[in-house]
């Protein structure tokens, strides 16, 4: 017999075969039997782990994430500073000027703004725990105005008119002398102050019509009367009339 | 989840219980043990598959090994006695002298099985494996963990004296 002959034959056994009715009988009790958990040692996984990450499950908790996130976010746009979603709302401040594309100074002057609002009316309501975490952020975002403004981020005269606007509802808010005396609002004045200067040392240099040198005047007199803001708001006007 | 279990499990049920029979058959020579260790091979597959504590990559070893372990108790529990369906005793009781009567009489079908009975176990393993399932050699050097070479000298020797076992009879 050769090697040939013999895997022939062995080929052969495959005919060999359960009983159909054996192997449908032996695959439902299979499946019907269940493991014994007792004597297991295996982890068992609780099937209401699974029930967890049903899809209509995974739909309500997402409604309810989101809801709650827009909440937060909804409802830290009323808060001022010392408030537990302050953060949330800087987040959004933050976000919001991304998106806008608005950065620089610009953006430092509205925040500015908006913290002094907030200052404002922390001390409107007589909300103490507020005041000194209010003050402490009108500190901040004078700081980073007055770095801006020392980075040469003043471009056009409508930021510096805002600026100085902000500037004066500083000094409006009487109730709160110490805020007006801090190093960084000095500092932001003083900022204010060498910009104004600037913008004159220009438009003594520029060709100026009569009216426009009476404004120009005005502007100095404004100056040295300390008001940036009128003496930025005349410049905006003359800038304007030139262009 | 378990449906899932049921539909992997049933779908491997339905691939490889012809092959797990057919194999333990052709080592118990007893259609009744065969199907008796067979269902218990599946069942044990079942419950290692329900608990997820084995990560089942290779159906086809993990069933094959589970079926050779199950002979070998069959075989320690009966006293290394192989327990032979009255079927069978015809062709088993003058095993050795009248193989080849047997052959002629009731086929060369019989003839090989009965002499594959006589092979060592380990030949018979892969044999049954490689010529009857069609199992790749790697695939039999994956289950008994042992080099692909050396599972085709083993092939190779196994057919030699598989074929001096039919000649003798």
């Amino acid at each position: 017999m050769t090697n040939k002959d013999l895997i022939s034959k062995l080929r052969k056994l495959d005919q060999i075969k359960p009983s159909q009715n054996w192997v449908v009988l032996t695959k439902s009790q299979i499946l019907d039997h269940k493991p014994d958990v007792k004597n297991s040692f295996t982890f068992q996984i609780p099937d209401y782990f699974f029930n967890i990450f049903s899809p209509k499950r995974l739909a309500y908790a997402f409604a309810a994430m989101l809801f709650i996130i827009i909440g937060t976010f909804g409802f830290a746009q009323y808060t001022v500073p010392g408030d537990l979603f302050f953060s949330v709302k800087k987040i959004t401040e933050q976000s919001q000027a991304a998106i806008s594309g608005r950065a620089g100074l610009k953006q430092d002057v509205a925040v500015l703004g908006t913290r002094i609002n907030e200052l404002a009316q922390v001390a409107k309501e007589g909300r103490t725990n507020n005041i000194s975490s209010a003050i402490n952020e009108v500190k901040q975002s004078a700081s980073k105005v007055v770095e801006s403004l020392k980075n040469g981020d003043i471009k056009d005269a409508q930021s510096a008119k805002e600026l100085a606007d902000e500037i004066q509802k500083i000094k409006q808010l009487k109730t709160l002398a110490d805020i007006i005396d801090t190093p960084e609002i000095i500092s932001l004045d003083n900022a204010l102050m060498g910009l104004v200067q600037n913008e004159i040392s220009d438009l003594e240099k520029a060709t100026l019509t009569e009216e426009q040198k009476e404004s120009l005047k005005s502007i100095k007199e404004f100056y040295e009367n300390g008001d940036y803001a009128t003496a930025l708001e005349e410049i905006l006007t003359i800038n304007k009339s030139i262009k | 989840m378990d449906s899932s279990l049921n539909e992997q499990f049933s779908r491997i049920y339905d691939q490889y219980i012809e092959k797990i029979y057919r194999f333990v058959y052709l080592k118990v020579n007893s259609k009744e043990t065969a199907e008796d260790i067979t269902s218990k091979v599946f069942l044990k597959g079942w419950e290692t598959y329900q608990n997820q504590a084995v990560d089942i990559k290779n159906p086809s070893a993990f069933l094959y090994q589970i079926a050779r372990n199950s002979v070998v108790d069959y075989y320690r529990q009966k006293g290394k006695a192989k327990i032979v369906s009255t079927e069978f005793f015809p062709q088993m009781a003058e095993n050795s002298q009248s193989i080849q009567e047997k052959a002629i009489i009731d086929s060369d079908f019989e003839a090989i099985k009965i002499a594959i009975q006589s092979l060592k176990k380990d030949y018979q393993d892969i044999i049954l494996w490689h010529y009857v399932e069609d199992m790749p050699v790697s695939e039999i050097a994956q289950i008994l963990g042992k080099p692909e070479g050396t599972i085709r000298v083993m092939l190779h020797r196994g057919l030699k004296e598989l074929k001096g076992i039919v000649k003798e009879a």
